[in-house]
């Protein structure tokens, strides 16, 4: 289990003593001259106005939330493809399980869009 | 390899601290969070007793409560986003009235 | 190598948890949850189940986290960062309450696991937790959990635009 795993451990170690090599290098070599003009956030842009952290429409929020929802859906549909063709042999009924599957998942999606939910206004 | 019950001792430790977080903070949001650790919690003890007793379903259950989750998670954020719009708070001590 | 990558995923795991619960600010508990997710992701690893790994960090650590985090910019929770914690006696039974709690299901699986052991250790298949053997018991034998998880992802959709919606408008 572990064997087959070891490449992708490899490979997760090396990039994040890279990412980390890459930190602490920058904060060691480069030369640190700081100025006024320098520590202001757009150096010939406009001053910044206002704090960061506003609120933001809740159009966002349902275009992710449904999102998530869809993506549940689709993880749904990886083992269905793998098994797919040892059961097909067996008859149709993998397919018709899958279509009611989709159909129901398709009339939330009729629901959202005629509700307006995908549109951005 | 690592025995069941160190797997069921983690778990355990991870539900534990998600009921004292719903417990203690009055953030509608960071209990939501608590509960979604005490999900992953029950998670881990399924796919640890499903290699325990050599059995597929296990895993099955957690892949529906991963449904279930994404499904609660949608909905009760989305209630919590409407409480907001009513009251101005998500501080839970603060929603104590049934009529909105 | 199996024991020493499961003692870090379980520091690391417990650590970020408590974090979660302790830290005041909700951007950070969000960031500390979606750490927690990644162990258990790596738990489920460990213990053979590829799949429901993948599935763990993709719908979990990337889709759910995203939402939590959405909702705690959408909601700007300057005010909430400065009461984080309930009252003095709350804390106190909160703690006494898990303390006891955790006592008792860790005292449990001594119990029955240690104290008791099994009489043959368990040796995994590499078939077990593959996506084939989930899918295979998936589409036949939990056929029907299967079409309901449909129903309930549809009750999830509208509910979620229901509520959603700032006001709902007179034709529908």
């Amino acid at each position: 289990m572990v064997a087959e795993m070891f490449p992708i451990l490899l490979l997760l170690v090396v990039v994040m003593a890279m990412v980390a090599g890459m930190f602490v290098m920058t904060h060691m070599l480069g030369p640190r001259r700081p100025g006024d003009i320098k520590l202001s956030p757009y150096e010939s842009g406009m001053e910044p106005v206002g704090e960061p952290r506003t609120r933001f429409s809740i159009r966002f929020y349902i275009i992710a939330m449904l999102f998530v929802l869809f993506d549940i859906e689709v993880v749904f549909f990886y083992p269905w493809a793998v098994v797919y063709k040892k059961l097909l042999s067996q008859g149709a009924f993998i397919l018709i399980e899958m279509l009611v599957f989709i159909g129901l998942l398709f009339v939330g999606y009729m629901y959202a869009w005629k509700r307006g939910a995908l549109e951005w206004e | 390899m690592v025995g069941t019950a160190y797997y069921l001792y983690v778990a355990a430790i991870l539900f534990g601290i998600g009921v004292l977080g719903v417990l203690i903070r009055r953030n509608a949001i960071v209990i939501f969070m608590s509960i979604e650790l005490m999900l992953n919690a029950v998670n881990l003890t399924f796919v640890a007793l499903s290699r325990q007793l050599q059995s597929i379903d296990g895993q099955i259950f957690v892949f529906f409560v991963m449904t279930v989750a994404a499904a609660e998670v949608a909905v009760g954020l989305a209630i919590i986003i409407s409480i907001f719009r009513l009251r101005g708070t998500v501080h839970v001590d603060e929603i104590h009235l049934l009529r909105g | 190598m199996v024991t020493v990558l499961f003692a870090i995923f379980a520091i690391i795991a417990i650590a970020s948890a408590v974090l979660v619960v302790a830290h005041k600010n909700p951007v950070y508990s969000a960031i500390f949850l979606i750490i927690t997710f990644f162990c258990v992701a790596g738990f489920f690893f460990l213990l053979g189940a590829q799949f429901l790994g993948i599935v763990q960090i993709i719908v979990y650590a990337g889709a759910i986290m995203v939402l939590f985090l959405f909702v705690i910019m959408l909601l700007n929770l300057r005010r909430e960062v400065r009461l984080p914690i309930g009252r003095p006696f709350q804390v106190v039974f909160g703690i006494a309450f898990v303390a006891v709690l955790v006592v008792q299901i860790l005292f449990v699986i001594y119990q029955g696991f240690v104290s008791r052991p099994l009489p043959e250790g368990p040796t995994v298949p590499a078939s077990l937790g593959s996506v084939e053997a989930l899918g295979q018991a998936l589409f036949t034998r939990y056929l029907f959990p299967f079409e309901v998880a449909s129903v309930l992802l549809l009750a999830g959709i509208i509910g979620a635009i229901i509520l959603g919606r700032k006001k709902l408008p007179k034709e529908f």
